[in-house]
């Protein structure tokens, strides 16, 4: 097993000291930092969102022609965030890849809350909320269930199970730490930390039991989180909509969401290691391994990308045609080539190892690529729909300020359920980075 | 009764669990904060019956979700351009996604259940074996089998070795 550690490698006792006192101690900064967030969901998403309700859905830039915006192309970029943290997490523990250990726990709850405010979009996106309910499958008062031929009925079915499988996965690896946060703590705390660790007392048989439920989780997860991105590539590619309707939507769609979400997690662990002081344990090797992976990526994308090109050339229909030249030279062409620079050239950046191993450039890297890939997502969505084959159904749709509002908004819910996350579970795995420890030998 | 004894090595923790199960204590729970494959191999346990709850719920979940997508289009038929009520490849999606679903719910049962969480009652703990030390608890001993225990304990090498009540 690889060492781990840049700083020399800490005992048990200061693994439980260091992780737990982020959870246990909290500064005027933290307070601070969650008001603001707060502050900021409340006025750029919550405020707008009403307004939007109260007006109607209209006041949103869609219009006939593209009744899909923005909020899809959000709904599609957070989905794709999601599938950093449980894939990659699950991944790595069946391939038994030590250096997960320090980072999963946050990885996995990057997939928590990408994925509550991806649902949030759907519930942006359908107007009347309170409707909502019309997507579960359960019968209207007209005895007519949903139908599940529809990929949007795919989507309900591959989120329920994503977000139900992806909480589960982080609760089951959390329960021995919730216990040792029991042990630390006193009063309400430890009482409440008694419940969540369901009396955890870290004996054999626990531990056994643990680790074969943990292994079927990450079976079941990894062809979950393939399913989950794949179904959400056919809610485009299923229609024949041109510029849509590709057989290669799936793994572009796969790979374009493990992609944004490895760079996620490279923007995660910078946070992290910076404000609550992990420097001990989450090293070079981490971003070492991160940025090799993120190179891989970014190649299996450019190279979707290139054949995306390359077959609606070679198939010739003028529809494809017509939209393709939209993307490439029309009214959005820049933000493509935006996406191209950031996605398929910065990340190449990463070849040379003094940049992988430098964290203000991978941080810069990593937001880089989520920058391309939301734009990535917005292109989809925004030059497909308005140029639907004959040019008198051609349209336009630009974004209106609430849509963008909305947009700046949920990055807001995604920092303050992540600050909320540190306080309440251990941000790094207290008996997994333990297991990376050389154990203390009488002789030594 | 029952006998805990406390270890700072991991290695000599591992040698009192073994020297107890050649003793013949068959009720002993060996406490560590990570899990130790040693550990579990001293007290003999294979693959768990997690995996059939896993299946179970697999397989209950394929089921249900099939069946569900199949029960309600012909619940309230809608021929939809000529295609069949019952259409295979996007009911699979439904069937694939409820596999996955129960599954993790039924893994989740089992992990409770197998593991016996949550712990209805008090049993012996220490909070350091949560930390950095090794607990031994010997449970169910009566008088002349915790003195046993006890010296086995010490013998290999436990910081401390104290009696508690098996239910407090």
């Amino acid at each position: 097993m690889p060492m781990m550690f840049d700083h020399g490698q800490p005992s048990y006792a200061d693994v439980n000291k260091d992780i737990l006192s982020t959870m246990l101690v909290t500064g005027r900064g933290y307070w601070i930092l969650l008001g603001c967030t707060m502050s900021f969901a409340g006025i750029f998403f919550f405020m707008p969102w009403f307004y939007q309700l109260f007006v109607g859905v209209g006041a949103a830039g869609m219009n006939r022609n593209a009744v899909w915006g923005t909020y899809l192309s959000n709904f599609i970029f957070w989905i794709g965030l999601s599938h950093s943290g449980t894939l990659l997490s699950a991944v790595l523990h069946l391939t038994n890849s030590p250096w997960r250990k320090a980072i999963y726990r946050s990885a996995e709850a990057m997939t928590l809350f990408s994925l509550m405010t991806a649902a949030l979009f759907v519930m942006v996106h359908v107007g009347r909320v309170w409707f909502v309910h019309w997507s579960f499958p359960i019968p209207n008062q007209m005895g007519l269930w949903p139908n599940f031929r529809s990929p949007l009925m795919f989507d309900v079915m591959a989120i329920t199970t994503y977000l139900t499988a992806s909480s589960i996965f982080i609760y089951m690896g959390s329960v021995p730490d919730f216990a040792a946060v029991r042990d630390a703590s006193s009063g309400l705390r430890r009482r409440l930390y008694s419940v969540f660790s369901f009396g955890w007392r870290g004996t054999a048989r626990e531990w056994h039991t643990l680790g074969w439920a943990y292994t079927f989780f990450a079976i079941f997860v990894v062809p979950l989180a393939v399913s989950v991105h794949s179904i959400v590539s056919w809610d485009f590619a299923l229609s024949i909509v041109p510029g849509l309707h590709h057989t290669i939507f799936a793994p572009y769609f796969v790979c374009g969401a493990i992609y944004s979400g490895t760079a996620g997690i490279v923007t995660v662990m910078y946070c992290l290691r910076r404000f609550l002081h992990f420097e001990k344990y989450i090293g070079q090797v981490h971003l070492d391994s991160l940025g090799k992976l993120l190179i891989t990526l970014s190649l299996i994308w450019t190279y979707i990308n290139i054949l995306e090109l390359f077959s609606t050339w070679y198939g010739g229909t003028s529809y494809e045609v017509e939209a393709l030249k939209f993307r490439l030279i029309g009214f959005y062409a820049p933000l493509y080539w935006e996406m191209i620079i950031f996605c398929a050239f910065v990340p190449l950046l990463m070849l040379f190892k003094k940049i992988r191993l430098s964290w203000n450039k991978m941080l810069l890297i990593s937001v880089l690529i989520n920058i391309g890939m939301l734009t990535e997502r917005f292109i989809i969505v925004a030059t497909s729909q308005p140029r639907k084959f004959l040019p008198d159904a051609f349209g336009f749709y630009f974004p209106s300020w609430i849509e963008i509002s909305i947009t700046v908004g949920s990055f807001a819910i995604f920092a303050t359920l992540f600050l909320i996350f540190i306080k309440w579970v251990p941000a790094i795995s207290l008996y997994e980075v333990k297991e990376t420890l050389k154990p203390l030998r009488r002789d030594s | 009764m029952a006998v805990m004894g406390t270890f700072a090595y991991e290695e000599d923790f591992l040698s009192a669990a073994e020297n107890l199960t050649n003793s013949g204590f068959d009720n002993i729970s060996l406490l560590s904060p990570l899990p130790l494959e040693d550990a579990q191999k001293v007290l003999g346990l294979g693959k768990s019956p997690v995996r059939h709850f896993s299946l179970a719920g697999a397989i209950i979940g394929a089921l249900s979700g099939f069946a569900m997508a199949a029960g309600t289009a012909l619940v309230f038929i809608l021929p939809t351009g000529g295609r069949a009520v019952i259409t295979i490849p996007p009911f699979l999606i439904i069937t694939y996604e409820m596999m996955i679903l129960f599954g993790v719910i039924f893994t989740l049962l089992g992990f409770h259940f197998v593991s016996h969480l949550p712990a209805w009652r008090d049993k012996p703990y220490l909070s350091s074996a949560n930390v950095d030390r090794f607990v031994v608890v010997v449970e169910g001993a009566d008088s002349e089998q915790a003195v046993k225990a006890v010296t086995i304990i010490r013998d290999a090498g436990a910081e401390e070795v104290r009696h508690v009540e098996d239910s407090e």
